[in-house]
């Protein structure tokens, strides 16, 4: 993906639906019906913000049957590097962006026997447009949904009158805690259990899941990283014979599409892989940040995913 | 030939103990057996918890080994023929919980059949492990009339049921548990390449 496939999209309508979190309907400025996509996929946005340009994944969380608006929800980070601010604060009704087309990353087992689905704060978006593609169907689920306090609750209503009694609430401020060893080890054969939420959640979930004894092909997560700040450093793009300078708060990927070279992606999160980038020459340390890189590749140097992963080094030469 | 270098093919391996897993389900057939015993001993020596979540459905036909099972494994059943132990098997697995491993050993045919029902319950690769054991007759399907040929051991065999004489691919079917079968003298009626015994 880049920007020149992005679709023109108008903000329609805006609502705030808990303290942080603000739910965006998009609908093709050209009219008609958007791309069609499956429960899970995410879109990336691109916001033309003060002097730079925000790309951020957010998950579609619309009904899948229904393509003349899509629909997302957007949590103000604390730490934002801008992008969620910029939704937040500049984005208005009548307001313009642009969104790369629907990318599923995190798409329900088709033979699944069961799914448990496993949501944290706004981790619950994916799952709101999976559960339009689960409602009615013949396999069975579950939604354990956590949030610090009933005002966080986003879409409650929505999901209380669609999912009745599969839906679990847990508070924080209630001290309710999903009790995920006696939910996992309970499974019927068959289950497929998806998780997205924090960090520390979804690393908890697939640690658990295998201490029952469950093997990876049935433990599903998606987590977008935020790109972390840290050190500025220069690299080298050798195909385009172009000096690239990464500031502290902006990504390898965001620096590199600044300096007018395009980079395919697809989740700008450290998932997809896609932004995969050979490195050929290193005078310094990587830092990985991303979840597809295995441990063993990430010891090589010899690539690195420019969406999220930074280096501290004297000299850094990619091949683009 | 169309029966060579096709993916579809199974492949099998060694059995090994996974002891990740938290229930252990092992079928066995006949010689099938030894490979099962195997994994005993191995978890033996590594996870003795295991075997407490340890079953074992055999088919003891010439090589009675239920009471080398019984002296590690305390539910041991066993039966007069793969259908009688394929029936019992499916309602195992729709009483079992995530966290359960399969290990099949025995002839292919019988791996097959076991694994049509694994599928069904959405078992996957990271969750079945199996020894092929025994003999390679293979469960021929013609893709003509759609009936199964069992015990075929020759690379040409005729239909059981439309008689057409079938060339038996390498192309498997996980879902029918059976090789495909695909006429053989389509072109001249009658004129088939040399018989031969392939899979015994």
């Amino acid at each position: 993906m880049n920007d020149s496939q992005t679709i023109a999209v108008e903000v329609v309508g805006i609502e705030q639906v808990t303290p942080q979190i603000k739910h965006f309907k998009l609908a093709p400025v050209a009219g008609g019906t958007l791309p069609v996509f499956s429960g899970g996929s995410h879109i990336v946005v691109v916001m033309q913000g003060a002097g730079r340009v925000h790309r951020n994944p957010y998950s579609l969380l619309s009904t899948p049957q229904q393509l003349d608006t899509y629909e997302i929800g957007v949590r103000r980070m604390e730490e934002s590097r801008g992008g969620s601010h910029f939704m937040h604060d500049a984005v208005e009704v009548g307001s313009r962006l642009e969104i790369a087309h629907p990318i599923n990353l995190f798409g329900l087992d088709k033979i699944a026997r069961k799914h448990l689905l496993i949501a944290g704060g706004i981790g619950i978006t994916p799952f709101l447009a999976q559960l339009e593609d689960l409602h009615g169907g013949d396999v069975p689920y579950e939604l354990h949904y956590s949030v610090r306090s009933h005002e966080h609750a986003a879409f409650l209503e929505r999901l209380r009158r669609r999912e009745g009694a599969r839906l679990h609430m847990y508070y924080d401020s209630e001290g309710q805690t999903i009790a995920f060893e006696s939910l996992l080890a309970t499974q019927p054969l068959g289950t497929h259990v998806y998780v997205c939420g924090p960090a520390g959640m979804i690393k908890h979930v697939i640690a658990t899941a295998q201490l029952c004894g469950w093997p990876d092909s049935h433990i599903h997560w998606e987590q977008f990283s935020a790109p972390p700040v840290g050190d500025a450093f220069e690299v080298f793009l050798s195909r385009s014979k172009k000096n690239v300078h990464v500031p502290p708060d902006q990504s390898l990927l965001e620096s590199i599409e600044a300096a007018g070279v395009e980079v395919p992606y697809l989740c700008r999160g450290g998932v997809c892989g896609f932004c995969h980038t050979r490195i050929l020459e290193l005078d310094g340390e990587l830092i990985h940040n991303d979840h597809y890189l295995s441990d063993a590749d990430k010891a090589k140097g010899k690539s690195i995913m420019p969406c999220v992963s930074r280096a501290r080094c004297k000299t850094l030469v990619l091949d683009l | 030939m169309l029966v060579t270098g096709i993916k579809s093919k199974p492949v099998y391996a060694p059995l090994q103990a996974d002891t990740r897993g938290r229930y252990h389900l092992m079928l066995g057939m006949g010689v099938g057996a030894a490979p099962l015993l195997r994994v005993i001993a191995q978890m033996h020596t590594t996870a003795a918890a295991a075997l407490k979540h340890t079953r074992v459905l055999y088919i003891p036909e010439a090589a009675p080994a239920i009471e080398q099972f019984r002296a590690s494994v305390g539910d041991v059943q066993s039966f007069a023929d793969a259908a009688a132990l394929l029936d019992r098997f499916r309602v195992i697995l729709g009483q079992s919980l995530m966290g359960t491993r399969l290990y099949v050993a025995g002839p292919e045919s019988f791996i097959g059949l076991a694994m049509k029902i694994a599928l069904e319950f959405n078992l996957n690769k990271d969750e079945i492990r199996a020894e092929e054991c025994g003999s390679l007759a293979r469960r021929v399907y013609c893709i003509h009339c759609r009936a199964t040929t069992e015990n075929v051991r020759t690379n040409i065999v005729r239909c059981i049921a439309c008689e057409r004489w079938l060339l038996v691919r390498d192309h498997y079917s996980r879902r029918v548990a059976a090789y495909m079968g695909v006429m053989v003298d389509a072109e001249v009626p009658g004129e088939l390449p040399p018989v031969k015994e392939m899979f015994l």
